[in-house]
C-alpha cells in the first residue's frame, strides 16, 4: 500500500527512508464504502487523499445539475484542492463512486512537516505545481479540441474509466450532453471499419 | 540585462515587499536573490514569448500589463490578463520543457521581474525559503486558476462580466475590451450590451 504511495513520490523527490517514513507516520489510512461523501461543499477541505484502490468523483451543483470536475482512479491525488490550499470553504463535493481504499493527510499535519522538511516541502511544492499544470492543459484543451476531439483523447487515455465510470457522469465531466456522449460512442463501435477501408 | 541600478531601486522595494507577504526576508536575504532575477522592459503589444519557442522565464509584472492568449485556426482566446504583482509566462512550456502552445503579449510597456529555468532551480536549491516562497505561490496560482474554472462553470454571462468588473474597476480602462471579452468568454457584442446595462444602472 505504501509501496504505491512510495513510487508515486519518487516521480517528484527521491526521498531517503527517514523522509519517507516521516511522511508516512503521519497518512491515515481510509477505508470507505461506495457513495461516502468524503467532503461537502461549504466545509473546510481537510484531506488529500492518494487513492490506493477505487474510484473517486469530485462535482458540484449547478443548480440542480451535478457538473463533475475531476475524476481519480488508483495511483492519483483527490480531494477538494483549492480548499485544502486555503483553507477557505469547498465550492466542491467530494465523493467515493466504488468502494475505495485511501491514504490520506491532513492539512495540519502536512504543513507541519513542511516547517521540518526542506525535502518534503519540496515535494508539495512540484506536486501543486503539476496541479496547475494539469489544469492548464485541460483548460486549453477544451479549447482547442471539439467536442468529438475531446471524447476520443478521453476515450484513447481511459479505456478502464469508460468500464467503471456511470456514462452521465463522463458525460458531465467532458462538459458534453449525456445525448452526444451516447452518439459518440457510437461512433466509436464503427470505428474499427472506417480504419480497414483507409488499409486498402 | 540585469541592472540594479537606483531607477529600479523602487520597483525591487516594491518586489522585496510583494515577496515578503509570502515568506519574511530581511534586507540581506533580499539581496542575495538579486543575481537571479533580470529586469526586462518592453514596449507595448510586444510578443514576450511565441507559439512553438519554449518559454525560458517566469515572469512578475513589476509595472505594466500583459495578457496570455491561445492562438486558433480562425480566431484566438485570451486565457490570462496579469498587472502589477501577477505571474505571466506560458507556463507548460516552461515546466515541462516543450514548445510554448501559447502567446504572452504586453499590452502596456511592461516591466517584468524575470528568473530563467535554470535561476530558478538554483535559487531553490540554495535557499531553503525559496521553496517555501515558490510552494507559496504556487498554491496561489492554483487557487486562482481553480475560481475562474470554477466560475466558467458555474455562472452565466452577465455574471460572470459583473463579478469581473466588480473586482477589476481599473481593467475596463486599461484593456481593449474585445480581450476582455474573450477572456470572460462572452461574445464581444454581447459585452457591449452588458456595459450598457451598468451605465444605465448608475443612472
Amino acid at each position: 500500500m505504501l509501496d504505491m504511495l512510495r513510487q508515486y513520490v519518487s516521480g517528484y523527490v527521491a526521498l531517503t527512508n527517514e523522509e519517507f517514513t516521516f511522511l508516512a507516520d503521519k497518512i491515515v489510512v481510509r477505508s470507505l464504502d461506495r457513495k461516502h461523501q468524503l467532503v461537502l461543499a461549504g466545509e473546510v477541505e481537510q484531506y488529500m487523499n492518494f487513492v490506493v484502490k477505487g474510484l473517486v468523483r469530485m462535482y458540484f451543483y449547478r443548480g440542480k445539475t451535478e457538473v463533475i470536475t475531476n475524476i481519480a482512479k488508483e495511483g492519483q491525488l483527490i480531494g477538494s484542492s483549492a480548499s485544502f490550499l486555503s483553507g477557505d470553504p469547498s465550492s466542491y463535493y467530494v465523493e467515493t463512486l466504488e468502494p475505495s481504499l485511501l491514504l490520506s493527510l491532513t492539512r495540519e499535519d502536512l504543513d507541519r512537516i513542511y516547517q521540518q522538511s526542506t525535502r518534503i516541502e519540496k515535494l508539495g511544492r512540484l506536486m501543486t505545481t503539476q496541479f496547475v499544470l494539469q489544469k492548464e492543459e485541460w483548460e486549453l484543451e477544451c479549447m482547442r479540441l471539439n467536442t468529438r476531439e475531446r471524447f476520443l483523447r478521453f476515450v484513447e487515455n481511459n479505456p478502464d474509466l469508460m468500464q467503471r465510470v456511470p456514462q452521465k457522469y463522463l458525460a458531465s465531466y467532458l462538459n458534453m450532453k449525456p445525448e452526444t456522449f451516447s452518439r459518440l460512442k457510437q461512433l466509436l463501435r464503427k470505428r474499427p471499419t472506417v480504419i480497414k477501408t483507409t488499409n486498402r | 540585462m540585469t541592472r540594479t541600478s537606483t531607477t529600479h531601486k523602487a520597483a525591487l522595494d516594491k518586489l522585496h515587499h510583494y515577496l515578503s507577504a509570502y515568506v519574511p526576508l530581511n534586507r540581506q536575504e533580499f539581496s542575495q536573490l538579486l543575481p537571479y532575477i533580470e529586469i526586462r522592459e518592453y514596449d507595448k503589444k510586444v510578443k514576450v514569448i511565441r507559439e512553438g519557442e519554449i518559454e525560458r522565464y517566469l515572469n512578475i509584472i513589476s509595472s505594466g500589463l500583459a495578457r496570455k492568449y491561445l492562438p486558433l485556426k480562425n480566431n484566438e482566446i485570451t486565457i490570462q490578463l496579469a498587472t502589477e504583482g501577477h505571474i505571466i509566462h506560458s507556463e507548460l512550456s516552461f515546466h515541462n520543457r516543450i514548445p510554448s502552445g501559447s502567446v504572452v503579449e504586453t499590452i502596456e510597456p511592461t516591466v517584468f521581474f524575470s528568473i530563467s529555468y535554470d535561476n530558478l532551480e538554483q535559487m531553490y536549491d540554495q535557499f531553503p525559503k525559496i521553496e517555501r516562497l515558490g510552494r507559496l505561490l504556487i498554491s496561489e496560482l492554483f487557487i486562482k486558476k481553480d475560481r475562474r474554472y470554477f466560475d466558467q462553470l458555474n455562472k452565466n454571462t452577465r455574471e460572470r462580466f459583473l463579478e469581473y468588473i466588480r473586482t477589476h474597476p481599473q481593467m475596463m480602462q486599461r484593456v481593449p475590451q474585445k480581450y476582455i471579452a474573450s477572456f470572460l468568454n462572452i461574445k464581444p457584442e454581447t459585452f457591449s450590451r452588458l456595459k450598457h446595462l451598468i451605465r444605465s444602472k448608475k443612472s
